[in-house]
Order: C-alpha cells, then structure tokens, then sequence
C-alpha cells in the first residue's frame, strides 16, 4: 500500500506550447480509492502514463510513498512498476497465443524464474476472479473473461497499486459492472492503493474520492469538497 | 521466453515461413555450390587414381586425359603401334595396355583393351571370367547387361549417326566389380577385335597401321574388301613392330622416377605423355574459378535476402510497437523484449540455415546422382572441416544481424508504443 504525490507536474508534448498535465499539488494517501473523471483530451490518459512512469515528465515529482519515480532510470522506473504497480488497461492486452496462466504469469516469467509462491497465487487469482480453466487458450475467452485475467494478472506481484485505465469501457454494463466490482474488491482486499479513470458513474460510487480533469487540470476534487 | 517466442512466431507464421523459406533458399544455394564442386573434383580425382601414365600421339593433353579416364568419346590421332610393343618390353614398365576406343554399343562405349587392364581395374571380376577369345567381353559393372548377353557394336555412337557393325556379336563372359570410374559404363573387348573389325589386321593391312593422323572414329576406313573377324579366335596379348596403331596407351610404371622418367621420354614431336593427375589439377583450377564465381552470386543473393530480412523484420518491429509497449508496461524488463525480438529473427536464421543446408545438400545429391547416371563417376556428396567455419561464420552474421531490429525497441517509450 503506497501513497501518492504529485507536486508541480506538468507534462509537455514537442511542438506543443500549453502543457497537457499540469497538477501542482495532489496527495493520495496510502489505501485510498480513487476515480478520475473527464471528457477525452483532458490528460487523463497522460495523468496514467506519468504516475505508472510508462512516460518520462517534462518536470516535477511523482512519489509513491518514498520513491519519486521521475528521478528513476528507465530501467529502475520499469522494475519498480513491474514491483508496486498493478495495470489494467482498456484493451487488456493480453497475448494471444498462450493460455490464460500463462498470460497472468507473462510478465513475471520474462523476468525471472516464478516461484511455486507465484505459481500457487496465479491459481487462487484465476480462480477469484472466475476462469475455471487456466489452461485455456487466451482468444478463445469472451471479452469479460479477458479482463478478469488482465486484473488477475495486475494482482499477481500484490502490487501496492493498482491503475486501472477505463478497465470497463470496452465491456457491456453488466460484464463491466463485475469486472468494477472485482477491481474494487481485490484492492481493498489486498489493501492496494486504487487509481480508476471512468466514466462509469457506478463504478464511480463505489469508490472513495474523485476528482475531475479539464485541459490537463485538476478541476473538482470531491475530497476538498468535503473539507471545505 | 522460448514458449512466448513461440506463439509469437506462430501467430506470424506465414511471414516466419517465407523468411524462413527464403534465407534456407540462399543458403542452399551456396552449400550446392560448394558440395558439388567438392563432389565433381574428388570423384574425377578417384576416377583417374588408376591410370598412372597414358601415352598418345601429339595432340591434346586435356582431350587425352578426359579420353581415356573419363571415356569421353572424341576423335584422337593414332600412335604407332611399335610404341605400345616397345612400352611392353620396357623394364621400367609394369603393364602397358592399349586403350582403342570409337564404337559403342546401347550407349555405352565399347573399349578395346587387354586382359592386363581389366586385371588392374577390377582385380576380381563380380562375376564371370575375363574375356579368352576375339568374340568375348566384359562389362563394367552398371552396364545393364547378364553374363551371356550379346552385344552389337556400333561405329561411333548411335546419336552420330553410326552404323552397326555386322561383322561380329561380342558375348558377355564377365562383369567387373564396381570401380566408381568412367570404365563402371564400358564394354571391354579384346583390342584385336577392335583392330580387325576396323579392317586393321596387323598382317592384313600395313598400311593401316601408319595412318597416325587419322582417327579411330572419324576413320572411314575401306570397307571393299569386308573385314573379318573370328570370333572364336583366341586372344594375343603380345604386341611387335606390326601392331595397329592405336589413340591411347595406359601405362602403369613399376616406380615413380620411372613414371617421371618415362613421360620425360615419351613427350616428342609425334608422341604425348601425360599423368592425368596433373591433367585434371589443370581443369580443377578452371573448376575452382567457376567456383568462386558462383559462390560470390551465391553470397551475393544472401547479403540482399539478410537486407531483404532486416527490412522485413524492421517494419515488423514497427507494426509491433503495441505489444512491445504493453510488454514492457507489465513489467517485462527491456532486455526481455530485446530477447524476445533477438530470439524470434535468430531462430527464423537458424531455421533457414538448417533448411537451406538439408536443401542444398538435396540438391548436390541429386545432381551427382544425375551425373554418376550419366558417367559412371561416382560424386561423393560430402561435408568437410571448413564448412563448418563458413557455417559458424553465418551463425555469428545472423547474430549481429538479428540485433539490429532487437536494439531498436529500446529507443520506444512503452506509452507511446501503446498510443500507436
């Protein structure tokens, strides 16, 4: 379990004058569930890319709890994400080709040799988040069923965080409305800091702060609403 | 890593094959080259093992050589038959034998010889005896014939529009054992049946004797007065001053000061000795030079299918950006990734080169085995000692190339890759 912080941000694109992020302070304390709003083009996305460290920032900081991840090698902020940081993204991206184990375990394996430990979680994930077959071929999986190997794959290395970037945009509102429900219960279970960006108003309900970007700004944050 | 190298290649197969496919291509090309040459140069070198020193009237050194070891039918002028008397009396000579070839007989050439020279190509016939009278003869062993067959000889070959010569049936007595050389295709007959079925009688005809610039197959010898031929005459391996004269004298020298001794001799103004040996050692550098020539468009082809390749397998890294990205977003470390994209193209090489030798070597085989059908030389297909640096030095380019594309994908921001 990590705590976020962000202070002056800002995330620029070549050939760009007005910068696409720009957060000088947020704090998200270690545990928390958080949702990310806003229409397309609002820096979402780039909001993802620069707290999981999959893009270099063009100044400030980003620490999850005492590590600031801009001041990491490429290197570093890649094994430290493979380590605290759990992804689940819109279009899963899983490979085809291998079993739906072998898709959780991916990752792992093309770094190191996985422990029985890991071999032994995989199953239990599988198993939580409802493949009844492991071995099962990928692409013969309906869309929901990808997902919930995509979370369970996310979970695997019990991440201090979790980022989920729009984990239910691409499926039906009922497959979505579980896969929300099993993000949100396994990060609590497993006291993982959460980060959601949704449009899905059910999801957002179930979740215990949000706050909303227009133009790469913080625009409402339903924790300063409260205090204030 | 293997297992996801794997499904990645599988879910590109058709693209893997044809790389596959065409590196193997390249590959075979230059193994045939090289196995083939290989092959045509050892198997000429045993064919002509067994024939030490041949003597012949001036003329060709090459056409000698290839006349008598490779029994390539060509007219060559006549030498003296008072040489081939004066060769078997010489000390320094073991056994000197006369080679008259011209007629064939269903393709294959029919040699006229002496027993000394069957004895020395086939020191024990597969089967059979070797020939005692005029009408005999012997053949080698891929002469598709049995013992007791009869065979019709034919001036010059039949393609050269030859005639049949009716004068005399030749009777199969024996079969020589396998030799791997030209003579495993020819018909050996007593070398006076030759002579008198050309009308060229030692006691007959003197005149023929001194025709030393004609030749056997361009002789339109007399036919007015009909040769005979006694078929159940028995044979004379004892040649004087009135022997015929013949193209070709086999010499096998008791020493081999006495070989060098005896060519010194026997190269004059009418008379020419060569050891084939050195005869095809001349050819074989000819040989090597096509080689070279055929090895550098055989390199040539590879260097523009590895360029072929890393075009191919630089544009496939582009339109994998995606994967690369979310590899690496999941916690694949980058030199997993380099691995992975190293390990895919190293393999499809490795692949091509297995391919390509198994091919090549297909294909040495079947053109020697063709060419054996033909010749009756065997070819030995054969790898050796230096193949395998040229393989290694394949191995080590298909490394360096295969980093080129792997390298590349560090210089993506997984994000990006993403995006795309």
């Amino acid at each position: 379990m990590l705590a976020l912080d962000i202070s002056g941000l800002e995330m620029r694109f070549p050939g760009l004058d007005t910068s696409v992020l720009s957060i000088p302070r947020l704090h998200v304390p270690a545990g928390t569930q958080l949702a990310v709003t806003g229409a397309s083009g609002s820096g979402k996305s780039t909001l993802v890319n620069a707290i999981t460290g999959l893009e270099t920032t063009t100044s400030g900081s980003v620490s999850w709890g005492d590590t600031d991840i801009v001041r990491l090698s490429a290197g570093k902020r890649d094994a430290f994400r493979a380590a605290h940081i759990g992804l689940v993204m819109q279009d899963f991206h899983l490979f085809p080709g291998l079993s739906a184990f072998e898709n959780v375990v991916l990752p792992v394996r093309l770094s190191r040799r996985l422990t029985p430990a890991e071999r032994q979680r995989a199953l239990h994930l599988l198993e939580t988040t409802g493949i009844a077959r492991p071995d099962q071929p990928i692409e013969t999986l309906s869309r929901g069923e990808m997902q919930r190997v995509a979370v369970a794959r996310a979970l695997l290395s019990k991440p201090g965080v979790i980022v989920a970037d729009e984990p239910t945009a691409s499926l039906d509102r009922r497959t979505g409305t579980e896969v929300a429900e099993l993000i949100v219960r396994l990060a609590r279970q497993d006291g993982a800091t959460l980060v959601v960006v949704t449009h899905d108003p059910v999801l957002m309900e179930r979740l215990d702060r949000r706050i909303a970007l227009e133009g790469g700004r913080i625009v409402e944050d339903s924790a300063e609403a409260r205090a204030a | 890593m293997i297992r996801f190298i794997l499904a990645d290649l599988n879910r590109f197969k058709a693209g893997a094959l044809a790389v596959v496919v065409l590196i193997a291509l390249s590959v075979a090309l230059s193994v045939t080259v090289t196995l083939q040459e290989r092959a045509v140069r050892l198997g000429s070198a045993r064919a002509a093992e067994k024939f030490d020193l041949l003597i012949g009237a001036a003329g060709s050194e090459t056409q000698l050589a290839l006349s008598a070891v490779f029994l390539q039918p060509s007219p060559l002028p006549l030498i003296s038959g008072t040489i081939l008397a004066k060769l078997s009396d010489d000390p320094r000579v073991a056994f000197a034998a006369p080679v008259g070839f011209g007629d064939s007989a269903d393709g294959h050439p029919v040699v006229g010889t002496t027993t000394r020279l069957i004895a020395a190509l086939s020191p024990a016939l597969a089967e059979g005896a070797v020939f005692a009278h005029l009408g005999d003869a012997v053949i080698g062993a891929d002469v598709a014939k049995r013992v007791g067959a009869e065979i019709k000889p034919m001036h010059g070959a039949a393609d050269e529009g030859g005639h049949t010569h009716t004068e005399i049936v030749y009777k199969v007595t024996g079969r020589m054992a396998p030799t791997g050389t030209a003579w495993d295709r020819a018909i050996l007959v007593p070398i006076q049946a030759v002579w008198q079925l050309h009308g060229m009688t030692a006691h007959e005809h003197h005149d023929h004797a001194g025709e030393a610039a004609e030749t056997v197959a361009a002789n339109e010898h007399d036919h007015d007065h009909e040769p005979h031929v006694e078929a159940e005459a028995g044979i004379d391996e004892h040649f004087d001053a009135e022997t015929p004269g013949i193209p070709a004298i086999l010499v096998k020298p008791k020493t081999i000061a006495d070989a060098y001794r005896l060519r010194q001799e026997y190269r004059g103004e009418t008379t020419l000795a060569v050891f084939p040996a050195e005869v095809l050692t001349r050819l074989y550098a000819t040989l090597g030079d096509a080689r070279s020539l055929l090895l550098a468009i055989a390199i040539g082809t590879q260097v523009i299918v590895i360029a072929a390749v890393l075009l191919v397998t630089v544009m496939h890294v582009g339109a994998r950006q995606r994967q690369i990205g979310a590899l690496r977003a999941f916690g694949a470390p980058r030199r997993a990734v380099v691995a992975i994209v190293w390990g895919e193209l190293f393999l499809l090489f490795l692949l091509g080169l297995a391919l390509g030798v198994l091919l090549g070597y297909a294909a040495a085989q079947l053109i020697s085995a063709t060419l054996t059908a033909r010749t009756a030389i065997r070819m030995p297909v054969e790898f050796a000692r230096q193949d395998l640096s040229l393989a290694l030095w394949f191995v080590v380019l298909a490394v360096l190339v295969s980093v080129v594309p792997a390298l590349s994908t560090l210089r993506l921001s997984p994000a990006r890759a993403l995006r795309s």
